[in-house]
């Protein structure tokens, strides 16, 4: 197996384990839901009556949880066929918005917060590879998370930069390290080695702006 | 030490997980077991609760913002060594689960689990517990 191959096994492996951790955990909650209501009715048939609020709030976690599990698995599958094509044309808020949802456990873990935005609430369509673009997108999130402190957020941002399109990756928080500390950091990190690599690949290019804590993805 | 439900003794359990809908229904559920169940919703609220009230029987997650559960199974061996842990994740390594059985760890169980499953589990850890505690007292004999 060749190096790139293991990479990209390595990411899909993250992926695929975070988000099977989701769903062991929607699929849990369901269970216990559904449990708790097989118990009260196993009381007996007149105590669904006794506990009809803790019933139906059973009923109403259980939609839920469907709810969040049918959009995950949606996720999940949009996200499982990215290697389909080595170019498609990806609409980059909606990209960055779909990609922090799958995402977005990573950054919990950590105490820290998430967010897909768009500049200007412009839509910006681009043509590019969609695995690798998850790919840099990952290294991103993750190098950022390996240096920032708890209740810091990460901002993922579709913009445009010199005319061509962009992601802005802004971290920001009170307890956050300095531009210098984050910078130093950030390059210290094994997945900010990956991220270099795989930007170059995508024939994107990495841009840090060391007066905050910034960095673009232009996509060329 | 085991508690008391409707004037019985009842097995003591902690419940913690950070999916807080999942630990609060199956508390319910334990409840209605006979279990004299609390919740904690993360793992420093864990290590909080102990200080005051330590289960014969711990379910623990293992994947939890800030403290994760494999530091709490491993802080409450050293501290509280005669409680149980049970870890019930949706993380199905099998290096975690080798290490949690190297930290100490009564059963590794894997999200979603019957309830009857958990509590086989819970039962048989608090039935150690009680032969760890006979085991650990003096006998007669080492008393003369």
């Amino acid at each position: 197996m060749n190096q790139e191959t293991e990479k990209t096994l390595a990411f899909f492996g993250r992926m695929t384990a975070n988000l099977t951790h989701e769903f062991k955990n929607i699929l849990a909650i369901i269970q216990e839901s559904a449990g708790l209501m097989e118990d009260i009715m196993a009381i007996s048939p007149l105590a669904k009556d006794k506990y009809q609020e803790r019933f139906n709030n059973s009923m109403n976690t259980i939609k839920n949880q469907l709810q969040r599990g049918m959009e995950m698995a949606s996720r999940f599958n949009r996200f499982a066929h990215s290697p389909d094509h080595n170019s498609a044309e990806l609409e980059l808020g909606e990209t960055m918005v779909h990609f922090c949802t799958l995402t977005e456990r990573f950054a919990r873990l950590k105490h820290i917060t998430l967010q897909a935005d768009s500049q200007n609430g412009q839509e910006i369509k681009i043509t590019t590879n969609p695995l690798l673009l998850y790919m840099v997108l990952f290294y991103s999130l993750d190098a950022c998370l390996s240096v920032l402190p708890a209740q810091c957020e990460i901002r993922l941002i579709s913009a445009k930069k010199d005319e061509n399109a962009a992601v802005e990756i802004a971290c920001t928080g009170k307890q956050a390290p300095s531009p210098e500390q984050f910078f130093t950091g950030l390059r210290q990190s094994n997945a900010w080695g990956e991220l270099e690599n795989t930007a170059e690949q995508l024939n994107a290019e990495l841009k840090c702006n060391t007066d905050d804590l910034r960095f673009y993805l232009i996509l060329k | 030490m085991a508690g008391e439900v409707n004037g019985k003794t009842a097995i003591r359990i902690l419940l913690v997980d950070d999916e807080e809908e999942f630990v609060t229904t199956l508390s319910e559920r334990m409840e209605m077991r006979g279990f004299d169940a609390s919740v904690a919703f993360d793992g420093q609220k864990a290590l909080e609760t102990l200080k005051t009230r330590v289960p014969d029987v711990m379910v623990l997650d293992l994947r939890m913002p800030g403290i994760d559960g494999m530091e709490v199974l491993e802080r409450v061996k050293k501290t509280n060594p005669e409680a149980q842990v049970i870890i019930l994740t949706g993380h199905g390594s099998y290096k975690d689960e080798e290490q949690a059985r190297r930290l100490g760890a009564f059963d590794y169980l894997q999200k979603p689990v019957g309830v009857d499953t958990l509590v086989k589990s819970i039962q048989k850890a608090y039935q150690q517990k009680i032969e760890s505690a006979y085991a650990a007292e003096p006998s007669d004999e080492s008393q003369r």
